[in-house]
C-alpha cells in the first residue's frame, strides 16, 4: 500500500524550477482513484478469506450457497459465530479511523486519537460501571460509553485550551486523561473481578464472542455516527484553515467544531463499548489516508472508514489464524504492527499535513 | 461602516482599546498606522468580529456586526490575515473556491456564479496560470495573492488586509499594493489595511488613521496630517518629511531621539 506512495513533487529546493503547465492535478485524481479502488478490493478479499479461514473451513462457493439457503450446517455456525465478528470488526475499525480524522480535523493536530488522548478509555470505564451496576441495558452500553467518551474529551478539551489550541499541550492532557481513566477502569476491574469473573469485555478488547446483537448496537451507533461524518467533511476542510479564516469565510467556528466532536465521541465511543479500547487505527489510518488520497476531507473520511475496516479485519483475523486454536486481540496485534509501522511513516515521509 | 466607542481588552485587567471611534468611508482606502501594540491590528480584528469588544460596537450597513449570521457578514466583509496555513496539498482554485462558502445552502449550489467568482478573484490577482499549483509552490507574494483571492472569491464590498506586505521583498510589497488599489479604484471596492511601512500608507491611502496605545492620535487625508511632529508622537522616531515629484509625499527617518540629532 506504501510502496506506489510517489515521493513528494514539491521539497522546498524543487519550487523555483517546476514547469508552467500542471501535471499534478490529474495525478492527485488518479492516485485518489486507485486508492479507493484498492482498498475497496482488498476489503472484499479479506472479508471472504476471514470468513473462509479458521476452525472451521468453508470453501467461498460453499459459503454462499449455504449462507444462501440456510441449510448447510458448517455455514449456519460461520454465520452466527465468524460473520458478526467479521462486521463488528469492519465497523470499530472504520468508527476508529473515522474517529481519529474527525478529532484530528477538530484539534489539528495529527496526534489526536481516541485511544491516545483518552475518550476511548473515558467510554469504557464509564460502560463498564454501567453494565455492572445495569446489566439489563446491554442495548444502551453505547449511550453509557458516549457519556464517557464526552467526559474525557471536554475534559481534554476544557484543560488544553488556552486562547486558542497547543497541540504539545493538548496531547499531554491527553495522555493524563487517558492515564486517569484507564487506572480507574483498571482499579474497578481488578476489585470487581471476584464478584463478576470476566464479562467486562470493554477493557479485555476482543472480538471474539460476538453475537448479531453486538452487530446490531455497532450497526446502529457507528453507523448513524459514520452517515454523519460523511456529511461534515467540507466544515472540516475549512477548519485546517485559521480559525479566524475560517470565521471571515462564514463558517461557524466553535458549532462546526462541537458538532464534528461529538460525531468522533459518538463513533470512537459505540467502537469502545462494542469492541474495547484498541488504539493506533485513529492515528495510522488518517496518516496513510492523507498520502493516498490528499486532505480533502470529502474523500478522507470516506477513505478511512474502508481502510480502518479492512486494517481492523486484517488485524483480528491474523490474531485469530497465526496461533490457532490461541487467540490474540486485535488491539494487541494492533499496538505490535501499529507502533513500528506508524514510526517507519512518519520517518518515511518529510511532508506533514494539516501544517 | 461605523466604529462607535470601541473599548477592548484581551484579559479584563488592560483595556488594548480606549473608547475608540471612527468612520471608514465606503469605497476608499483607509489604513491604520501605528507602532507595534499600539492596539491597530486589534481593532482589525474586532472590525472583522473575531473578537469581542467589551464595550461599543461596529455598525456595518446599520447593523452591528455581531448581530449578523456569519454566513451573512461574509458576505459583506472578507479579511485577509497576516498568517494563513492550509494544507499542503490544496490548489490554487481549490483554496480560492473556498471564499465561496458564504454562498453555499445545505441543497443548492450555485454553480455558475461560483465559477465566475473564482475566475474573476484569479484574473484581479493574475493567478490564472497558476490555478492548479500547490500553494508551496508559489513564492510568498504569489501565495499573498491566492489569500487575497480567495477573500476576493466572496464578493464582498468591503475587504480588509492585516500587514498584507509583511514578509515580503520590495517588488512583491509594490505588487501587493498596486493590486490594491486596482481593486479599489476598479472594482470600487472599500479597503481598511493595516500597514507597517508609512511610505506605503502615505502612497496608496485615501485616509488614514494613526494610533498609538490604544487611542486614535490623529486621522484623515495622508497630505493633510502626516508631519515631522505626528509621526515623533506617534512612533517616537524623528523624520524628514519631504515632497518628490515622482513619489509624492515621503517620510525618512532620521533618528529615535531628536536629542542625537541636535547634540550631534
Amino acid at each position: 500500500m506504501i510502496s506506489n506512495t510517489p515521493k513528494p513533487a514539491w521539497s522546498a529546493a524543487a519550487n523555483t524550477a517546476v514547469p508552467q503547465t500542471v501535471p499534478d492535478y490529474p495525478r492527485q485524481y488518479r492516485r485518489r482513484m486507485w486508492s479507493f479502488v484498492a482498498v475497496s478490493l482488498l476489503l472484499i478479499g479479506v472479508v471472504l478469506f476471514s470468513a473462509m479461514t479458521g476452525s472451521l473451513k468453508v470453501g467461498a462457493v460453499q459459503l454462499i450457497q449455504g449462507l444462501w439457503s440456510g441449510t448447510d450446517a458448517q455455514v449456519n455456525v460461520v454465520r452466527d459465530l465468524r460473520l458478526p465478528r467479521i462486521i463488528v470488526a469492519l465497523m470499530a475499525g472504520a468508527a476508529l479511523a473515522v474517529a481519529g480524522v474527525l478529532l484530528q480535523a477538530v484539534m489539528k493536530n495529527p496526534l489526536a486519537d481516541s485511544g491516545v488522548i483518552g475518550i476511548s478509555s473515558g467510554a469504557a470505564l464509564i460502560s463498564l460501571i454501567a453494565v455492572t451496576v445495569f446489566p439489563a441495558l446491554y442495548f444502551w452500553m453505547p449511550a453509557f460509553s458516549f457519556l464517557g467518551g464526552a467526559l474525557a474529551w471536554a475534559m481534554v478539551y476544557g484543560f488544553s485550551w488556552k486562547s486558542g489550541l497547543n497541540p504539545v499541550r493538548l496531547i499531554l492532557i491527553g495522555v493524563a486523561v487517558n492515564a486517569i481513566f484507564s487506572g480507574l477502569g483498571q482499579s474497578f476491574n481488578y476489585r470487581g473481578s471476584y464478584a463478576v469473573t470476566s464479562i467486562n469485555q470493554v477493557t479485555t478488547s476482543t472480538l471474539s464472542m460476538k453475537k448479531w446483537v453486538d452487530v446490531e448496537v455497532i450497526l446502529w451507533y457507528g453507523g448513524i455516527g459514520l452517515l454523519l461524518a460523511l456529511l461534515v467533511g467540507t466544515w472540516c476542510n475549512y477548519l485546517s484553515l485559521q480559525e479566524k479564516t475560517a470565521r471571515n469565510l462564514g463558517l461557524h467556528v466553535t458549532r462546526a467544531r462541537l458538532i464534528i466532536s461529538v460525531i468522533a465521541v459518538i463513533l470512537a465511543s459505540s467502537a469502545t463499548a462494542i469492541a474495547g479500547v484498541i488504539v493506533f487505527i485513529g492515528l495510522l489510518i488518517p496518516h496513510i489516508a492523507r498520502q493516498l488520497v490528499g486532505s480533502d476531507h470529502r474523500w478522507l473520511i470516506p477513505f478511512c472508514a474502508l481502510s480502518g475496516g479492512l486494517l481492523l479485519l486484517v488485524a483480528d483475523t491474523l490474531g485469530r489464524t497465526l496461533l490457532a486454536p490461541q487467540e490474540i486481540p486485535a488491539s494487541i496485534i494492533m499496538a505490535i504492527i501499529g507502533g513500528p509501522f506508524l514510526i517507519f511513516l512518519i520517518r518515511r515521509s518529510d511532508r506533514i499535513h494539516g501544517h | 461602516m461605523d466604529i462607535r466607542e470601541i473599548t477592548f481588552s484581551y484579559d479584563r485587567k488592560i483595556d488594548r482599546l480606549h473608547q475608540v471611534s471612527a468612520e471608514i468611508q465606503p469605497g476608499r482606502i483607509t489604513t491604520i498606522i501605528g507602532p507595534n501594540g499600539c492596539g491597530k491590528s486589534t481593532l482589525l480584528n474586532v472590525m472583522s468580529n473575531n473578537a469581542v469588544p467589551r464595550q461599543g460596537q461596529i455598525i456595518l450597513d446599520g447593523k452591528e456586526i455581531r448581530q449578523y449570521r456569519p454566513r451573512e457578514l461574509a458576505r459583506k466583509l472578507a479579511v485577509v490575515h497576516q498568517q494563513n496555513e492550509a494544507p499542503a496539498d490544496l490548489t490554487v482554485e481549490q483554496l480560492v473556491r473556498f471564499g465561496r462558502l458564504p454562498y453555499k445552502t445545505m441543497l443548492s449550489s450555485r454553480r455558475e456564479e461560483d465559477d465566475q467568482a473564482v475566475e474573476w478573484a484569479l484574473q484581479c490577482t493574475n493567478l490564472e496560470e497558476r490555478r492548479y499549483r500547490t500553494l508551496d509552490q508559489l513564492s510568498g507574494g504569489e501565495q499573498q495573492r491566492v489569500w487575497i483571492a480567495m477573500a476576493l472569491a466572496q464578493r464582498t464590498p468591503v475587504l480588509f488586509l492585516d500587514e498584507p506586505t509583511t514578509y515580503l521583498d520590495m517588488y512583491y510589497q509594490l505588487e501587493i499594493m498596486e493590486l490594491i488599489e486596482r481593486l479599489n479604484r476598479e472594482h470600487e471596492l472599500t479597503i481598511v489595511m493595516v500597514l507597517h511601512d508609512i511610505n506605503q500608507a502615505i502612497r496608496y491611502s485615501d485616509h488614514l488613521i494613526a494610533m498609538k496605545e490604544g487611542r486614535i492620535v490623529m486621522s484623515g487625508e495622508p497630505e493633510q496630517i502626516v508631519t515631522a511632529e505626528l509621526i515623533r508622537s506617534v512612533y517616537d522616531v524623528h523624520v524628514a518629511v519631504r515632497q518628490d515629484e515622482e513619489a509624492g509625499l515621503y517620510v525618512i527617518p532620521v533618528s529615535v531621539r531628536q536629542q542625537t540629532l541636535i547634540e550631534a
